[in-house]
């Protein structure tokens, strides 16, 4: 199982958290950069005709914010040049306010089966106030545009002032609306960002709040039937996001366009940030790559518990054996011991104790070795 | 060829800290064409980075200079430049041996100060001349009449032609000079005689061995001369000499009068001590020059490497510094919380914070230092007496008839205002009023009994902003007096962590329990789990507080194209776990040991 990922760098606005590969202002290169785009899924896919695929993931930016013909010309691009299974999940993130039933129709015309809507929150001043462009309306309009089909919220915790009961309600309305998946993601401020400032003059929650909010969520979604599949991620069951998963299992991907990483055969790399960087090397055949490292050893392995250790399924203990040819309970038994009060170990597997999910650094810390 | 000694005035500068001791250097050594104003660094005296940056004076740094007086001739100037903090007194008289005379400096906007006093009594114990200067006249509250007058009252020292001037802006240095010539007498050795050099500094030179410090009192020495010590057997080839000018320079001989350094490949930093006296083996002198007064440690803690694979690194460093440190105490110890590591003992809390530095900054060791304590009398029933320095060594309190602790005579300087708030502090301390003195108008000597172990945590900086910074302070040793001591034990998580037990007044205990337990859920970090910290006297617990375990330590996203970042982040945090020290299963950054002598305790 390996997933192809697809980045879209615009969006409308700059959202005041944000730190990702998006720039609002270079929407005028829209079709220059598709071009490119096209361009470098069908080198990729011929470098890998031998692989075989099961999930492409549209992200960005805000892929809705661009012609709907682009997006659709991306999926049948890569229909093309690679070998993508017949049900393969492929994942749009959308906005609301940036799509209407048209856009919905071209997207599932390709083959587009999956949407994810950044909601972040049900409160339109806390909306506005991180600079989202659209209201919690703007949320229930698209969701009635996407009755029925597989959509998942990403939801923010840590906002200013946030209480639970803002949470658990903006919970509520993503269910209302018929979502089958939650993403819950806690707000990390990121130097550079507008809201570091929030931060640093004490405006955002403390960790032990956030946690509280955290909590709150994780018990009222279990209620709802959404279960925790991994630490920020909630879901029906069936609905797991196939594409996640296989990052946390340490599968392979092909990250294409501006800022896209990749990991194919234990190489991990990623390309420019830069546009106008991006699409010269598409034109002039360069590679967009601005870094490239072949992950081995001690560093592969601690990659593998790093994220596998995120997911309620854990490690898979034959897997390991099968990927780096050690006996995991045997190589780290020192730290499983050290560690023994906070995880369950099976013949099969090991995870994080429910209740130490959420405090999981300390523990994953102790598998690094020095 | 061997200098005339007529034409050399051997010389240091004493004054209480602040006055301008390293400004005034620094104008002498731009007066005499030393160095270029250009080249000049802030400061040149004061080349570890360590005292720039506190403005302290802390190792000697001898240095040449010529001066063509007004009489026509040129004259050598060596100044040897001394520490200015209590805790250094005893490295102020080590330089003192080697001079005939002292420039005494005062701050004509502040008047005699303790240390002014404390240094100008050394200086006459050592039979200096003493040289008045009056400094800061570039001031507007400079009153330099009121200075000479406390001079001449309080010291009895003629000031009437003290020299008033700026260091800082050079005005009279010329004056300064002259008077160096005229004023301060001309070594009288005897050139022909035996050798006597008297050690009075010396450090490791990689390439050159052990680099003597010397004042050559009578006879010569020069490069190929055999030379000894008094105080070991070894015999060592001279192989360089020279002066300070102000860097080493090598030269051909050293005669009686001149200050310089002798070189002789000697690789063991233990073969030299200062205050030792050179003398030559084929025709040696009969006797050492007067040692010096030997410096007592008065405080003691653990200094532990952070890493234990650094335990011979750290001794290395210990044994270095000890070199040119006669006053630094060494002895092996060990901690059940720590590992190996070293006893060390200290002249004060400044000499303390130091050498930690040094370690630090010029060995590159990380180093854990426990809690300071002082040296206790141990009377135990079976009539034996032990020293205990270090709380650990405690016996059980059914073994212990009774304890003494050391005290001092405090001797504290003050404008009368604050005679209130000192008072009360010192009774805080636990000290016993002896005397009170109107000095003139504006100061007031209050002299106090208190013991060792109450002003080595924070009684410096208590005072200080008790007075607003006004009052200074200076004491002896006096003796021990018996006191009703008791371990104070700190358990982390149930277990008692040795590196953290401090000897308390019994009286004191509970407060200072409390006060531990609180600096410390301040330092501990969250941890996986809920940490009780509790304070305990004799089994009996009587402080407690809890650091809360965390709630969140997570990355929050972790996609595609975070793997590479996240996994350096997970590093740098375990990079920062380094930092700590692992009791048991609680885990300690090394500050937290010695935080806890930082408690605020009068407020």
């Amino acid at each position: 199982m390996s997933g192809i990922y697809i980045h879209v760098p615009f969006c409308k606005s700059k959202c005041t958290y944000c730190d990702f590969a998006s720039f609002p202002k270079e929407i005028g290169k829209t079709e220059s950069y598709f071009a490119c785009l096209y361009r470098e899924i069908e080198g990729r896919g011929r470098q890998l005709k031998d692989k075989t695929f099961s999930t492409v993931y549209i992200g960005g930016g805000t892929p809705s914010v661009v012609p709907s013909k682009f997006i659709a010309g991306a999926i049948r691009q890569v229909k093309k040049f690679f070998n993508l299974t017949p049900n393969a999940e492929i994942t749009i993130e959308i906005n609301p306010g940036t799509v209407d039933a048209d856009k919905i129709k071209e997207y599932k015309s390709v083959g587009i089966n999956r949407f994810s809507i950044g909601l972040q929150t049900g409160y339109d001043d806390q909306l506005k106030r991180l600079n989202r462009v659209h209201t919690a309306k703007d949320f229930l309009l698209c969701m009635n545009l996407l009755k029925g089909e597989n959509v998942s919220a990403d939801v923010l915790l840590g906002l200013a002032d946030q209480t639970l009961e803002q949470v658990l309600k903006t919970a509520e309305l993503a269910i209302a609306g018929g979502v089958k998946h939650i993403s819950a993601y806690a707000l990390t401020p990121e130097v550079g960002t507008p809201i570091y400032t929030d931060y640093l003059n004490g405006e955002l929650p403390s960790g032990d709040e956030v946690a509280d909010l955290y909590d709150g969520l994780k018990e009222y979604l279990k209620r709802k039937g959404f279960n925790r599949y991994e630490v920020s991620n909630f879901a029906l069951d069936g609905f797991e996001s196939k594409h996640n998963l296989n990052y946390w299992m340490r599968g392979e991907y092909i990250g294409l366009g501006v800022s896209a990483s990749s990991f194919i055969d234990g190489r991990r790399f990623t390309n420019t940030f830069s546009i106008d960087e991006y699409m010269n090397a598409i034109i002039y055949n360069k590679s967009p790559e601005i870094s490239s490292d072949v992950i081995e050893g001690d560093d592969a392995e601690f990659e593998f518990i790093m994220l596998a250790l995120r997911t309620r399924y854990g490690i898979d203990l034959a897997e390991f054996k099968k990927q780096f040819g050690v006996d995991l309970k045997e190589k780290y038994k020192d730290v499983l011991a050290l560690k023994a009060e906070y995880i369950n170990v099976t013949d099969k597997n090991i995870t994080i104790k429910d209740d130490y999910l959420y405090v999981q650094n300390d523990i994953i810390m102790a598998f690094l070795r020095d | 060829m061997s200098v005339n000694q007529k034409k050399i005035r051997n010389f240091c500068i004493v004054a209480h800290i602040d006055h301008g001791k390293s400004t005034l250097a620094d104008r002498l050594m731009e007066k005499t064409g030393q160095v270029s104003q250009r080249d000049m660094e802030e400061q040149l005296l004061d080349s570890m980075d360590l005292e720039r940056e506190r403005g302290i004076t802390i190792k000697l740094t001898p240095v040449r200079m010529f001066y063509k007086a007004k009489d026509g001739e040129e004259y050598i100037l060596n100044l040897i430049d001394t520490p200015g903090h209590v805790d250094f007194t005893y490295e102020v008289s080590r330089s003192l041996k080697a001079c005939e005379g002292a420039i005494l400096i005062v701050d004509a906007t502040q008047g005699v100060q303790a240390q002014t006093l404390a240094n100008a009594y050394l200086a006459i114990d050592n039979d200096l001349e003493i040289m008045p200067v009056i400094n800061k006249m570039d001031l507007a509250s400079a009153r330099p009449d009121e200075a000479a007058e406390e001079l001449e009252n309080i010291l009895g020292v003629d000031a009437s032609d003290a020299p008033r001037i700026s260091a800082k802006n050079g005005l009279n240095i010329e004056e300064v000079l002259e008077q160096v010539v005229t004023k301060i007498p001309a070594p009288n050795g005897d050139a022909s005689a035996p050798l006597k050099a008297l050690i009075f500094d010396s450090y490791y030179d990689n390439f050159k061995g052990v680099i003597c410090f010397v004042r050559i009192v009578d006879g010569s020495v020069k490069v190929g001369t055999k030379i000894k010590t008094f105080m070991s057997d070894k015999e060592f080839v001279v192989t360089e000499v020279g002066v300070f000018a102000p860097k080493m320079s090598p030269k051909e001989d050293l005669s009686a009068g001149e200050v310089g350094y002798i070189a002789a490949s000697i690789k063991s930093i233990e073969d030299t001590a200062v205050g030792d006296t050179i003398t030559t083996v084929e025709n040696p002198a009969k006797q050492p020059l007067d040692g010096y007064k030997k410096a007592l440690p008065m405080v003691f803690s653990g200094v532990f490497p952070l890493d234990g694979s650094k335990f011979n690194d750290l001794k290395d460093a210990l044994l270095k510094l000890k070199l040119n440190d006669a006053a630094l105490s060494i002895e092996p110890d060990s901690s059940a919380a720590l590992g190996f590591g070293f006893r060390c003992g200290f002249l004060g809390l400044l000499h303390m914070d130091v050498i930690q530095e040094r370690i630090e900054r010029e060995f590159d060791i990380d180093i854990i230092t426990t809690a300071p304590s002082v040296s206790y009398k141990v009377y135990k029933t079976d009539g034996s007496m032990m020293i205990v320095e270090n709380p650990t060594h405690l016996p059980p309190t059914t073994e212990i008839d009774y304890m003494e602790e050391p005290v001092i005579s405090a001797s504290i300087f003050t404008p009368p205002e604050y005679v209130g708030p000192i008072m009360e502090l010192c009774q805080y301390k636990r000290g016993v009023y002896k005397d009170l003195i109107y000095l003139d108008k504006t100061r007031v000597e209050m002299k106090y009994v208190l013991p060792l172990n109450e002003i080595i945590y924070d009684f410096f900086d208590s005072l200080k902003s008790r007075t607003k910074g006004y009052a200074s302070f200076d004491y002896d040793v006096a003796g021990y007096q018996k006191s009703e001591l008791v371990k104070l034990d700190m358990l982390l998580n149930g277990d008692i962590c040795d590196a953290l037990s401090v000897i308390v007044h019994k009286d004191k205990a509970y407060e200072r329990g409390r006060q531990i337990a609180e600096k410390l859920k301040d330092v501990i970090p969250r941890q996986m789990f809920e940490i009780p910290i509790q304070a305990a006297v004799g089994g009996k617990i009587i402080a407690r507080e809890t650091v809360k375990a965390f709630r969140k330590d997570v990355l929050a996203k972790c996609y595609g194209g975070d793997v590479t970042r996240k996994k350096k982040l997970l590093e740098k945090q375990k990079e920062g776990k380094k930092k700590m020290r692992s009791i048991g299963t609680v885990e300690i950054p090394s500050e937290a040991f010695i935080s806890i002598l930082k408690t605020d305790s009068d407020d």
